[in-house]
Parts: C-alpha cells; structure tokens; sequence
C-alpha cells in the first residue's frame, strides 16, 4: 500500500516527454495579451489527459516530477557560477558597458529611460 | 461608512489607492474581475472568490538601488522577496471588508499543489494598467521598471483601469540593440541557445516572439531554495558511504537551501540578472 500518491515510474517514463511538451514547462509566445492567433498557451492538466489518455492527477504528477527533473543537480551548481559571474560583470562595467551607444542614441532622442 | 448609506465606488477607489500607497505601495491599479478571459478556466477570480468583480492590483516591494549595484547577488536572495508586498495586500483585503464591507481575498503569491499560480498576478498587473509583460518575463512598468505585485480579489465593484496603450518592454535602446545585434541586454544576460532561458525576437519596436526554459529559470531563481533541496537530498540519500554523505549534507549547498527556506515561506527571487541590465526604471537605480 502507498503511503502516499505517486506516479509509477513506468508511466512517469512513458510520458514524462509528451506531459512536458505540452504544458507550461517551455514557453513559446505564452503571454497572454498576444494576439489568439499568435499566443500559444499550454494545455491544463485535464487538456492534457484528455489528450494521453490519463487522468488528471496522473497527468499533474507527471508534470511537477518531469519539471523538477529536467535539469540535474549541477545545473543548480552552474547557476551559482552563472549569477556570480553576471552580477560581478555588472558592478564592475555596469549596463553601459552592455549597451552604451544603444544608450547615448536614446538619450540624443531624449528618452528619459536611459543610463 | 454607514452600510446604509449608497457607496460611491469613485471615492472608494481613491481612498484604497491612497491606503495603499501610504502603507508602502508604489502602485495601484484595478481590473475588472471578467477580463481574466486568457486566464485558464480554474484560474480566474471568480474561481478564488464567487461574486468577484474587481482585482485590486498593488506593485512596489523594489529591490534598492544598492542591491542591484552591488557585486554580490546573494544581497538579492533573502532581500527581494513578495512577502513586503503581501503584507500590504493582507491589510488592504481588511480594508476593503471592515470599512466597505465587501468580500476581499488576497491571491496567495506561491503555487498550487500542482506548482501553478492559483491566478496570475502578472496578468492582473497587467490588466490593471501597473505594467506590461517584458521579454524577460516579469511585468514592468514605464517608470520604475521590476517590481513585485500581489493582487486582492473582491466582490466590490470598483472603477477598474485598462492595459497600457503601450507597452514598457522593448525599450527604444532595446530596440536599436536589437536591430544591430540581434539580441538585447535580457537576451545576452541569459540566451536559450546557450544555457539560459530566454529567447526571442522584435519586430517593429514590439517583442514578436518570445521562448521561456521555466524548469532551467527555476534552477536560478529558486537556487537555494525547495527545487534545489529536492535535488541536493536525491543526491545525498543516494550516497552509501557516511562520510561522503555527511559531507554533502553539510556542504555549502545543501546548508545555504536551508538556510534560504528559512528566510521566506512564500516567493523568492534568487536570480535577477536578465533584470539588473534592463533599461526600463533604470534611471531609478542610479544613486551617487
């Protein structure tokens, strides 16, 4: 007897693909004040196990495990480097340093969002 | 007030806005309840609170101009969280049933037992003028750029306001970038192709394509936090050796996603980098 609701790994294998290519999981054109024919949501859940033939709990199992084990353990070491690395970047050339005559072309248009 | 007495919903608009920004809020904004069309079904206001008729949307809760220009990301980990702008929320959802004796629920700014907003606030934020979805993801305003929102449905029917006309992302230095170099600061900070999660393309000053990796975002911004406990404890349960797993259970990993949890119960942004090179506000975020 479970002692608590999990996925099969069987199932969880079968699926986990498909259950993240149609969910939320990468986001292509999301947001939600695109144009209906330009916005791609994701399917919900239920949407989802229509589609698969599962059910709905099964589908939102799937989904949270498959989201959490995209990426491994060293992609969390890699994102301390990452932001390490950008946030000392930035401190020492600062967003000029990005993007300078981007910015010199504004201000000369008199936006008043430049640095 | 007196419940007797017909409320003028103008007057009761502008005496929250006022509470709200005397509390703390940098903004306020209202969407009517029945806009949240994109929303999916299940995610909408009436499905938080039967009755709503308005969102009342608050933004502020900034990161200091400091904390962007300092070297050290990690100020940003247990400083920039939601709970300020909640705790603002939370007294305003009082406001609005002890003094108009309306129905006020607060949207809870974590996730749902299927790690989905229970309504997206960035949507609210939007649809109540305080903001417009960045390529970068977060909602932005004209003025002060990033900042976190929390969001209040209610059964009162207040005056609610529109989308902006214009949208704050892409800035016209985004724009120019763009057009020369084909990416934009958000883009170089952290691009899809190579390791990071965004992408996207503009065309004619609008952004006309974007693309999100949310699980690799999630490995940034929620770095020291319960996506990394998980992972750090899969790895360690996984060890058969004692010593080697005392070392990865006190390792700086392990030992700071605890830490982390500890310093906010609700949301947490641990990553802002496709933030700290955006233009939008960032004349705010210079200091002497």
């Amino acid at each position: 007897m479970m002692s608590f609701f999990f996925v099969d790994p069987e199932i969880y294998r079968k699926y986990k693909d498909e259950v993240l290519a149609l969910s939320h999981a990468v986001q292509v054109d999301f947001q939600e004040h695109l144009p209906k024919d330009q916005r791609h949501p994701a399917l919900s859940d239920r949407e989802i196990g229509e589609r698969l033939g599962l059910d709905e709990r099964v589908v939102r199992e799937i989904r949270c495990v498959a989201e959490r084990d995209k990426y491994g353990v060293e992609e969390f070491e890699a994102a301390v480097r990452f932001k390490d690395r950008a946030c000392r970047d930035y401190a020492r050339r600062g967003m000029s340093a990005v993007m300078k005559k981007y910015v010199d072309k504004s201000k000369d248009r008199g936006s008043d969002q430049s640095e | 007030m007196s419940a007797a007495r017909p409320l003028d919903f103008d007057a009761a608009r502008a005496d929250l806005d006022a509470t709200a920004r005397r509390s703390g809020a940098l903004l306020t904004g209202v969407a009517a309840a029945d806009a949240f069309d994109a929303a999916p079904e299940g995610r909408r206001p009436g499905d938080v609170l039967p009755r709503a008729r308005s969102v009342f949307v608050l933004g502020g809760a900034q990161p200091r101009a400091g904390d962007w220009a300092s070297p050290n990301y990690q100020h940003m980990e247990v400083t920039t969280t939601s709970d300020r702008i909640q705790t603002i929320a939370l007294k305003m959802a009082h406001v609005i049933e002890d003094r108009y004796g309306y129905y006020a629920v607060c949207v809870p700014p974590g996730v749902d037992r299927g790690q989905q907003p229970f309504v997206s606030i960035a949507l609210a934020a939007e649809l109540a003028g305080c903001g417009s979805r960045s390529l970068a993801g977060p909602v932005l305003h004209h003025e002060y750029g990033f900042m976190y929102y929390a969001a209040i449905v209610t059964t009162l029917p207040l005056p609610a306001n529109r989308p902006l006309d214009a949208p704050a992302c892409p800035a016209p230095e985004c724009v120019d970038m763009y057009a020369e170099a084909g990416t934009t600061p958000c883009l170089k900070a952290c691009p899809i192709e190579d390791g990071g999660c965004l992408g996207g393309r503009i065309e004619d000053a609008r952004v006309a394509e974007r693309r999100y990796d949310a699980a690799r975002c999630a490995t940034r911004v929620q770095n020291y936090w319960v996506p990394g406990f998980q992972h750090a404890l899969k790895e360690t349960l996984k060890e058969p050796d004692p010593e080697k797993q005392k070392m990865m259970l006190f390792s700086s990993l392990f030992t700071r996603t605890l830490w982390s949890m500890t310093y906010s119960n609700v949301s947490q942004g641990q990553c802002a980098e496709c933030m700290r090179v955006c233009p939008v506000g960032s004349a705010r975020r210079r200091k002497q």
